[in-house]
């Protein structure tokens, strides 16, 4: 993406007034959501704010916490070193738990592509190789996996929209250890526009 | 058409609003509903153009630099800046040494992340009850609730008010304990003349969008007495994988709005002296307790009811509080609970599932106790007897709405009449009987 093209993101966020996650009137965590469902075929989006932050959603809303056992294809060093601190143990040949795939702005406009491959509940979108600090999403069509890991995001025992009442939406999705794993609207915002451009075909004499 | 100007002007104050009949009985509202909104953060073209400047500088600088100068004006030693004010604190308890299994002392009124912050450094939250006064962590309670396997004293500055830090300090080294402070309200607040987030072996630090310090969305920061407990949280984040990184957008904002932030500390420490002068003429309404010494930040304003006052001492407070709440917001004034219950009644501590299969207060069972509210009298008595503006003092609001705020309050407490008829004909229920409430 180029500086202008930043530029006039930000100022449009800035411009509105609205920079919190958990603004009402907040339209760009939404609008993210939104093109990443689009992209994937993915009935629902969780965005985070990071890579691990997503992972531990992916799990979590799955219902696999400490003392799990997961399968995996291929992990790297760093991510067993998460999944060890979160108590989950990668072992055998089965399924994988998760999908993971990391975009950059040389791969950004093959997301729809890459996410076809995946078959697992959940799948890890690493955002932060767009350029605008650590950001992630995870993408499913499993509407408990979305719930729970709302939950995890968030405080309290519930979503974000409950979170300031905690009225029980559902005895089944029982509360645990929650995090502030929350996406800034600001970051939302240029990750959506560079995901935009990126998609976004060729057109003839158009500046690169 | 967004714009730096309200739509249209709040009308001045004006005594005799005071005598006319309360809102919620057909009279006119002290502030009209079209009126009611405040802006926040404050939003300005020298922070737009800061963005700008910050797309020419690697992210990793903006950030570095965001926390240099933040960590100099805190006055701390040093500072991890991080994704977010849980990811903060877990840092901090980790920096001051807390290992899994360990017992952290924390108060039972606080947001809910203090708490969860020490799950996630895999250790058990032990929940003691709160000063009367300040509402922050009792020195005498946190004493009596020390075991063998107390790592850490974690007090909250509530709302903004610094916690006992001399008492608090003298306990920890006595029993040899780490000290980390919870400052997430308490951005430039100060114990003579030192701000919070350097009084503790370590602190955590929110500096989300909705606090006194805003940052674009979402952050945190972490500050450390000594270099060992900085180097033990980055390596802790090293060795665990973990990224709680904090992104140069976020940065860039927070640096920009540092440069405004004693102005804005000054226009709250305004609007709350004017509030508080006011409330203390009332008879129905106290402001928050400031102890010598100690510079209140006011990132929440909690104003407690004294029904005896006006002749209401014959109904439960609780009930009182309901009924006044009712009057206040329906003049316009966004009074608050600003929770309801206990933390350690909220359901994830008494379900107790941490990181799943019950980890980690399967470490130290002996730790993790069942509660009721009713073992925290002093925090139940504050929720039942006190409520509280948010960002309703702070800047950008102005002279003029404040007096509106004060002005509805005696508007309020001028008619113990209309409370009475209320608690009378209502149902009210104690506000820890209803959903637990964060906000």
């Amino acid at each position: 993406m180029e500086l202008f093209d930043t530029a006039t993101v930000l100022t449009r966020v800035l411009t509105s007034g609205v920079v919190m996650s958990i603004e009402k009137s907040d339209r760009e965590l939404p609008g993210l959501e939104r093109l990443l469902t689009k992209q994937t075929g993915r009935a629902h989006a969780v965005l985070l704010n990071s890579r691990t932050g997503a992972l531990h959603a992916a799990l979590a809303g799955q219902g696999i916490g400490h003392g799990d056992t997961i399968s995996l294809a291929g992990t790297d060093a760093e991510t067993t070193a998460f999944l060890a601190w979160l108590g989950v143990t990668v072992a055998g040949d089965g399924p994988a738990a998760y999908d993971y795939l990391a975009l950059d702005t040389a791969n950004a406009d093959r997301l729809g592509e890459l996410a076809a491959d995946a078959t697992a509940p959940a799948l890890v979108v690493d955002l932060t190789g767009l350029g605008f600090g650590p950001a992630a999403a995870v993408l499913t069509d499993d509407r408990d996996v979305w719930n729970r890991a709302e939950r995890l995001k968030i405080f309290g025992a519930y979503d974000l929209r409950t979170m300031w009442t905690q009225e029980e939406a559902d005895a089944d999705l029982i509360p645990g250890v929650q995090f502030n794993y929350r996406l800034s609207p600001l970051v939302a915002a240029c990750v959506r526009m560079a995901l935009t451009q990126a998609a976004r075909p060729a057109v003839s004499g158009a500046r690169s | 058409m967004i714009t730096d100007f309200p739509a249209s002007p709040l009308p001045l104050p004006s005594a005799a609003d005071i005598e006319d009949e309360l809102a919620a009985l057909g009279g006119s509202e002290m502030i009209p509903k079209a009126l009611r909104r405040t802006l926040f953060p404050v939003i300005t073209k020298e922070d737009v153009f800061n963005l700008m400047l910050a797309q020419r500088q690697t992210p990793d600088k903006v950030v570095a630099d965001f926390a240099e100068t933040y960590r100099q004006y805190v006055g701390a030693e040093f500072a991890l800046p991080t994704a977010s004010g849980t990811s903060s604190l877990h840092m901090a308890l980790v920096g001051a040494g807390v290992q899994p299994g360990d017992e952290v002392i924390v108060p039972a009124f606080t947001f809910i992340a203090t708490a969860q912050a020490v799950v996630a450094a895999h250790a058990i939250p032990v929940f003691v009850d709160i000063d009367p006064l300040t509402y922050c962590m009792a020195p005498e309670a946190a004493a009596a609730a020390i075991t063998p396997r107390t790592r850490a004293l974690m007090p909250v500055h509530v709302h903004g008010l610094p916690a006992d830090v001399p008492a608090l300090r003298a306990l920890a080294d006595k029993h040899g304990l780490a000290l980390v402070e919870d400052a997430s309200h308490a951005h430039s607040a100060k114990i003579g003349d030192r701000v919070a987030g350097s009084f503790g072996d370590a602190a955590g630090q929110s500096l989300m969008a909705d606090k006194n310090f805003p940052l674009g969305g979402e952050g945190g920061i972490a500050f450390f007495s000594t270099a060992d407990a900085y180097e033990r949280a980055v390596a802790y984040l090293d060795r665990h994988g973990i990224d709680y990184g904090m992104s140069w957008v976020a940065a860039a904002f927070g640096s920009s709005q540092l440069k405004r932030l004693p102005y804005y500390d000054e226009i709250r420490a305004r609007n709350a002296r004017l509030l508080a002068e006011s409330l203390s003429r009332t008879g129905l309404f106290t402001p928050p307790h400031v102890p010598d010494g100690h510079v209140h930040a006011y990132n929440m304003y909690r104003i407690a009811l004294r029904p005896e006052a006006v002749g209401l001492d014959d109904l439960p407070v609780w009930a009182v509080k309901e009924a006044v709440h009712e009057l206040l917001v329906a003049e316009g004034v966004p009074a608050r609970e600003w929770q309801n219950t206990p933390i350690p009644c909220h359901l994830p501590f008494t379900h107790r599932d941490g990181f799943g299969n019950g980890y980690p207060f399967s470490l130290n069972p002996q730790a993790a106790r069942d509660h009721r509210p009713e073992d925290f009298p002093v925090t139940l008595g504050m929720l039942d007897s006190t409520l509280v503006l948010c960002r309703e003092l702070r800047s950008p609001v102005e002279w003029e709405r404040v007096q509106r705020y004060a002005d509805a309050f005696h508007k309020v407490a001028n008619r113990p009449d209309a409370v009475r008829k209320l608690v009378e004909t209502n149902e009210y229920r104690r506000p820890y009987e209803k959903a637990a409430r964060l906000g």
